[in-house]
């Protein structure tokens, strides 16, 4: 998946790129409207991550001159859909997601791949893991053919896991990533801390490995290891 | 008591006052004219009589009595007066009468003579009918120019005063002020609209720098909770792991305070002006649903109770709202508790047990007041829900029955 970040503050820039890069998308950066203007018209990308102020432009405009060449491009626009002003919004941006910073990276690969599964790729979307099928539209998994039956949020938490395979997942972002940030209190962490060893009881039961491992402090990490 | 009532009462009675002192004096002044008169009338009367009596003559008069006396009276002369039957009229007149003693040629005579106050009941009477007719007409005169006043000249000044009090400086559309060709209500009006467009001014600067603040911390928040996220992705000690997780804590609620800022200052511009048709029931339906675990987690029943409702508002805004309310309810209640959520007759009822607070219910929905010492919300959630009813009309309100902390909103017709 060719990927673009156009994002003016170095330090983030850098930081997404190297997460994404990580999570297997072959990234570019821009720093700037221009730099990020050149590389839209030289190249073509599958998702563009797009800051809304940039130097020397808006990431609106950027939008424009995307959309006006190219449609399939998939946007994903790093600021709150209710903040950005009236006229950007009534212009019709066909921008695919908002994600507000401070972000959590779990939660901006969660998702970069939603979009991705939704409209990049045509057919229907299973995700493999191992022996693990993970049909996003029928919503159902299975091991080896046998379907494992998981309540939807043990079934948002699988998918989110799985999309940050192999990274520690804070216990936070999966919090927001379930039920929106302001349910982020610690009530709520001992929620997920239910959900999670149900869904790993589950997954042991059904395929023999235990994927989900506690890591102290922070929250969980999934790997086949 | 309003200015023009006030002046137009004292105007009024100092009139009555002044009318009724020219009453009296003009009532002593013809009294004393016509005593007067009397005394001159009885005394010529009176001093012909004399000489008639000196010539040796009888008088026989009506209103005359005439004494003889012997030598030693001295000479008298007394007005006085008194009060006669009037067989004819058959009722007491008053009479006015001059007694005298004189000496004449023919001896010394008392001689009484009287004379009634011919038309003077007429003249008190002309007197206090003519002060009270001047009352009444003056009194009227001025409930008419109450009324002309009211419209006319204090016309702008109570449209400015109307235009004012319900202006609010968020609301971003100008105040209707009008003119007047009165100098100081030109002068309050100039005054008045100086003030509104300065606040105006000031107040829109003030919102454009919490935005902007707003937007200007996210950027660096996201950077510590990249980095944050950095390190947590390093095997590192047990106790720096519990460190870094403090440290997103002070980043999540530094966030959620952020949201809430810009949240309030859009609201407080009016940027969701855009309404749509929301189902109440269930967009609520909805969020009861995404948050059923969490409610299961914290072993708290919510009993729903909902009926079809229909608003229309900004989607994203009653959104928020539910969203405030629910999560206020859900942090507000003990494990085991029972969460109340109903709709009925357009007003939706949230409900939650809990101890009473210290602070007064209406205090809850302003900025930053917190209900408890809980140290993990900003105290923004009810003022955002209070600003959301405010700019469509609702009306929200706290109440603590039976235990229970009850919010509720009234979304009118």
């Amino acid at each position: 998946m060719k990927l673009l970040i156009v994002e003016d503050e170095s330090l983030l820039r850098e930081d997404m790129s190297g997460y994404l890069t990580e999570r297997g998308f072959d990234c570019e950066t821009a720093a700037d409207y221009r730099e990020g203007y050149r590389r839209i018209t030289e190249s073509k990308y599958d998702i563009i991550v797009l800051d809304i102020t940039l130097p020397g432009g808006t990431g609106i405009d950027l939008l424009r001159k995307l959309r006006t060449s190219s449609l399939s491009t998939a946007v994903l626009i790093l600021s709150a859909k209710d903040s950005l002003p009236d006229k950007m919004k009534g212009f019709g941006l066909g921008a695919d997601d908002y994600l507000t910073k401070p972000f959590y990276m779990e939660e901006l690969t969660a998702r970069l791949n939603a979009i991705l599964r939704r409209r990049v790729t045509p057919v229907r979307q299973v995700t493999r893991f191992d022996g693990l099928e993970i049909d996003v539209d029928a919503r159902s998994v299975s091991f080896q053919q046998k379907p494992i039956t998981l309540t939807k949020k043990e079934f948002e938490l699988l998918l989110f896991f799985i999309d940050n395979a192999g990274r520690v997942v804070s216990k936070r972002a999966i919090v927001e990533h379930l039920w929106g940030d302001e349910f982020g209190g610690s009530d709520s962490m001992d929620t997920i801390y239910v959900h999670t060893m149900n869904l790993r009881k589950k997954l042991i039961a059904h395929t023999g490995t235990d994927y989900i491992k506690t890591v102290y402090g922070t929250g969980y990490k999934w790997s086949n290891q | 008591m309003r200015l023009l009532q006030k002046t137009m009462w004292v105007s009024l009675v100092s009139t009555i006052v002044l009318l009724m002192l020219s009453g009296l004096w003009l009532y002593n002044y013809l009294k004393s004219e016509i005593t007067e008169e009397m005394q001159e009338q009885l005394e010529y009367e009176s001093s012909e009589i004399y000489d008639y009596l000196g010539k040796g003559n009888v008088v026989r008069a009506p209103m005359v009595a005439v004494e003889r006396l012997g030598d030693e009276a001295g000479p008298v002369s007394v007005f006085r007066d008194t009060v006669l039957y009037d067989a004819v009229q058959r009722k007491r007149e008053d009479y006015y009468y001059l007694l005298s003693v004189r000496k004449t040629p023919a001896g010394n005579f008392r001689v009484m003579v009287i004379t009634d106050y011919i038309g003077w009941h007429h003249y008190s009477h002309a007197i206090f009918i003519h002060v009270l007719i001047t009352v009444v007409i003056l009194a009227l005169l001025n409930a008419f120019g109450a009324y002309f006043f009211n419209r006319r000249i204090w016309g702008p000044f109570f449209y400015n005063l109307a235009s004012m009090r319900s202006w609010s400086v968020g609301s971003g559309v100008p105040i209707q002020l009008k003119e007047s060709d009165i100098q100081e209500f030109g002068e309050l009006k100039k005054a008045l609209q100086d003030v509104v467009d300065r606040s105006q001014k000031e107040y829109l600067l003030l919102q454009q720098f919490t935005e902007n603040a707003a937007h200007e911390i996210q950027t660096p928040l996201a950077i510590i909770q990249s980095k944050l996220d950095k390190i947590s992705q390093m095997p590192i000690p047990e106790e720096l792991s519990e460190t870094v997780e403090q440290a997103r804590s002070g980043v999540h609620r530094l966030k959620r305070l952020n949201k809430s800022l810009l949240l309030l200052a859009k609201l407080d511009n009016n940027a969701y002006s855009e309404r749509s048709e929301v189902w109440l029931d269930q967009l609520l339906g909805q969020q009861l649903d995404a948050l059923e675990e969490l409610f299961v987690g914290r072993q708290i029943e919510p009993e729903v109770r909902l009926v079809p409702m229909r608003l229309s508002a900004a989607p994203f805004l009653v959104e928020i709202l539910i969203t405030n309310l629910l999560s206020n309810a859900l942090r507000y209640t003990a494990p085991g508790g029972r969460v109340f959520i109903g709709i009925e007759g357009r007003v939706l009822r949230v409900a939650n047990p809990g101890a009473p607070m210290d602070v007064p219910g209406d205090e809850l929905f302003r900025r930053f007041r917190k209900g408890s010492a809980n140290t993990e919300t900003v105290g923004l959630g009810l003022a955002i829900v209070y600003q959301i009813c405010q700019v469509n009309g609702w009306k929200v309100s706290y109440g603590y029955e039976e235990g229970m902390h009850v919010f509720r909103v009234e979304f009118g017709e």
